[in-house]
């Protein structure tokens, strides 16, 4: 009996384990394999050279410049758009009639442009003389900023469109967490006296942890893998000050079409990545608490 | 009962496909073999260009009806389109037919890519390639082979705002013709946070750089594409000169984007305007003021490198797709065809007799600034390339980024980008 139980378990895992493994991972362990050889157009037959395309890629001064560009972008848009979508959150989370779902549909709307489709938009939200954005800024007597062309600012103008991008998903999260939240812990604590921000530090945060912890991997997982943004805004442009990890990667594999160097920075990206949750998950995911 | 109603009906479906693949077959069979081809092309400027090519295509899969058809597949612009080709001949199953950016030659050659045509060029009508301009020319030869042949062209040139150039006080009707003219009219057009004096686009910058080097009178890449050049005296003083323009004097933006500068030129936000010809068509369609076209300003002499993607035949396929193939290239490449093109599409028409042409006559005389194109391929050179060229011209836009912006000096930007360049190209 147990026997033909396992046989089932196994027979409905099959179709979604044999897709992951012909469209993950494969994939994975041959770009691990690959990362091992040169494979470029100077040879177009593959050999084999151990690790010397990780020494080449760490002795690249410019691979060290698309890291920290990634990483300015994981530290800000991470911490900006999961506060911003927090607050709004609860905001809305406040009982007011129907203007709730007008202000929940309009902030959630940008999630629900395609990615492509809201760069687009935003080239020319960003255009320097026509653009609304500097319009706006000179109302508010700022200078007015060459947003996507100044090697300052174009990093910048990818992090502003992506927190507005993303966080409306992060809000829904919230916003689901919060609605899961007792409301007879409020009235206890109300009772008991506890103003607002009490309320907020005792009983709603730790109460949102698992939907923040839920939250904060795909944010960690979004803004690395950040990509269609630059290559419709920026090109990775103006001198690299634009180009993020994964942009790197296409441009190795897909426009210099060296495939061993392509490899090598995807299976770095993926070890990267790996660590980066196994560390939230040991250092954050312990202190989580579920209520059964 | 209702088992039996089953299993009939499903013996009648399959019986039926059975004979309908069948009679299919035989059908096939009796009519001549049609060649189905695929064509990759890109469009490297605005405007609904993809549907001319439809169009000319259609005419072609016409006149050639049953027996060859040709599929064209609009693969994005340039930098896209050399990566989906590559990617299928990657994979063994490269399209038929292809254009890609002229630069990248070099690369297919080492890919053993791309079909020397000089069996196909002898067959037809005596003139045929020398009716080519000259410049176009260069970029499809490579070690006495032919490789492509020239069909979507341009050369950079200088749109100017007359209005602008009035309201500053300029005569509008005379364009800076030096680059000391340039440097001076450019800081008198420049108003601060409104209207840049001189725009240099970004996108394809290192290909407007070769043309201010060429007016320097140097180059950038030995003609056979294995000796960089780019630390010369030349290079570097036109390099000097950009950052001048750029950084030390303010009068032009550091840094844009290939396709955010004509709406900038448009929208008044510049005066003067790097670009391609193949802009042309839309600055006249949306500008709201009077501008003109004309050479690029000389230093030691007027110069360019020319620009564009010719059509080439892969290699690795059959025969008889081979000759299908460039039944369509020779079509397309006819003078009745560029001449079409070019009127559609504002590119240069690639041969001289194109320009004899009575659609091609009439266009001109009505759009006389079409020419300025033409008449500036006197001075230009062939369009540098070296296998890696995508590598090439990333080092080569990262140090003319980082020196428009101040953060080096070009002495030192051009000695690093030789250095790098080297070591892709050999």
């Amino acid at each position: 009996m147990r026997r033909t139980f396992r046989l089932t378990t196994y027979g409905y895992l099959f179709p979604g384990l044999f897709f992951m493994g012909i469209f993950t991972f494969i994939p994975v362990f041959m770009s691990a394999y690959l990362s091992l050889f040169k494979w470029n157009i100077n040879n177009p037959e593959p050999h084999f050279t151990w690790f010397s395309n990780y020494i080449e890629v760490f002795k690249a001064p410019l691979f060290w410049l698309v890291l920290r560009n990634n990483l300015i972008y994981a530290f800000t848009t991470i911490p900006l758009s999961m506060s911003l979508a927090l607050f709004l959150a609860i905001l809305i989370n406040q009982k007011m009639g129907w203007i709730r779902s007008l202000y929940r549909g309009s902030l959630f709307y940008p999630t629900m442009i395609p990615m492509v489709a809201a760069a687009m938009l935003w080239v020319w939200i960003f255009n320097p003389g026509l653009g609304i954005f500097n319009y706006y800024l000179g109302f508010l007597g700022f200078p007015k900023i060459e947003w996507l062309y100044d090697m300052r600012y174009a990093l910048m103008g990818i992090i502003i469109m992506s927190i507005w991008k993303n966080f409306g998903y992060y809000m829904l999260i919230f916003l689901a967490g919060l609605q899961g939240i007792p409301s007879h812990y409020y009235e206890a604590a109300a009772i008991e006296g506890a103003t607002g921000w009490k309320q907020f530090r005792y009983i709603t945060f730790p109460m949102l942890a698992p939907a923040t912890l839920f939250v904060f991997i795909v944010a960690i997982i979004s803004s690395f893998q950040v990509f269609d943004q630059v290559f419709v805004m920026t090109q990775g442009g103006p001198g690299d000050r634009t180009n993020v990890l994964v942009f790197y990667i296409y441009q190795h594999a897909f426009r210099f079409w060296d495939l061993g160097m392509g490899s090598t920075l995807t299976t770095l990206f993926i070890l990267g990545l790996l660590v980066a949750i196994w560390l939230v998950f040991r250092v954050i995911g312990r202190r989580v608490y579920y209520e059964v | 009962m209702r088992k039996v109603i089953l299993i009939l009906t499903v013996f009648f479906f399959i019986a039926g496909l059975i004979s309908a693949s069948e009679t299919w077959a035989q059908k096939e069979k009796g009519k001549p073999k049609l060649l189905r081809l695929t064509f990759y092309y890109p469009v490297g400027v605005a405007g609904p260009l993809a549907r001319v090519i439809g169009e000319m295509t259609d005419k072609f899969n016409k006149e050639n009806e049953g027996r060859v058809e040709v599929v064209p597949v609009y693969s994005g612009d340039y930098d896209p389109t050399m990566q989906k080709v590559q990617t299928a001949i990657m994979a063994g199953n490269p399209p038929d037919i292809f254009m890609v950016e002229i630069s990248e030659l070099p690369t297919l050659l080492a890919m053993n890519a791309v079909l020397p045509l000089d069996d196909y060029i002898k067959k037809v009508e005596k003139g045929y390639w020398e009716d080519f301009f000259a410049p176009f020319r260069e970029n499809a030869v490579i070690g006495g082979k032919i490789y492509g042949v020239p069909f979507q062209r341009s050369t950079p040139v200088l749109y100017w705002n007359k209005e602008a150039f009035k309201a500053t006080g300029l005569d509008p009707e005379k364009p800076p013709k030096t680059w000391d003219e340039l440097k001076d009219y450019a800081t008198k057009l420049t108003v601060k946070d409104k209207q840049w004096g001189v725009t240099i686009s970004g996108g394809w910058n290192d290909w407007l750089f070769e043309a201010f080097v060429r007016q320097n009178g140097s180059f950038l890449i030995s003609p056979d594409g294995l000796k960089a050049n780019f630390d010369s005296k030349e290079a570097i003083e036109a390099l000097d000169f950009w950052v001048e323009l750029k950084h030390r004097l303010k009068v032009g933006p550091p840094h844009s984007t290939w396709g955010s500068t004509p709406p900038d030129f448009v929208g008044g936000r510049t005066a003067m305007l790097y670009h391609s010809t193949g802009i042309l068509t839309f600055l006249k369609r949306s500008a709201k003021f009077d501008f003109g076209v004309t050479f690029m300003p000389q230093k030691k002499t007027f110069g360019a490198a020319v620009g564009g993607a010719n059509l080439m035949i892969a290699k690795k396929i059959p025969k008889e797709r081979q000759e299908a193939a460039w039944k369509y290239i020779e079509w397309m490449s006819n003078v009745k065809n560029t001449a079409e093109w070019s009127v559609a599409s504002g590119y240069v028409a690639v041969r001289n007799s194109a320009y004899d042409d009575p659609v091609m006559k009439e266009h001109m005389s009505k759009n006389p600034e079409y020419l300025v194109a033409r008449d500036q391929l006197k001075f230009a050179n062939g369009k540098m390339m070296a296998k890696n060229f995508q590598k090439v011209r990333e080092i080569l836009k990262r140090q003319l980024d980082d020196s428009a912006a101040g953060n080096i000096v070009p002495a030192e930007a051009m000695k690093i980008a030789q250095k790098e360049i080297q070591a892709v190209i050999k």
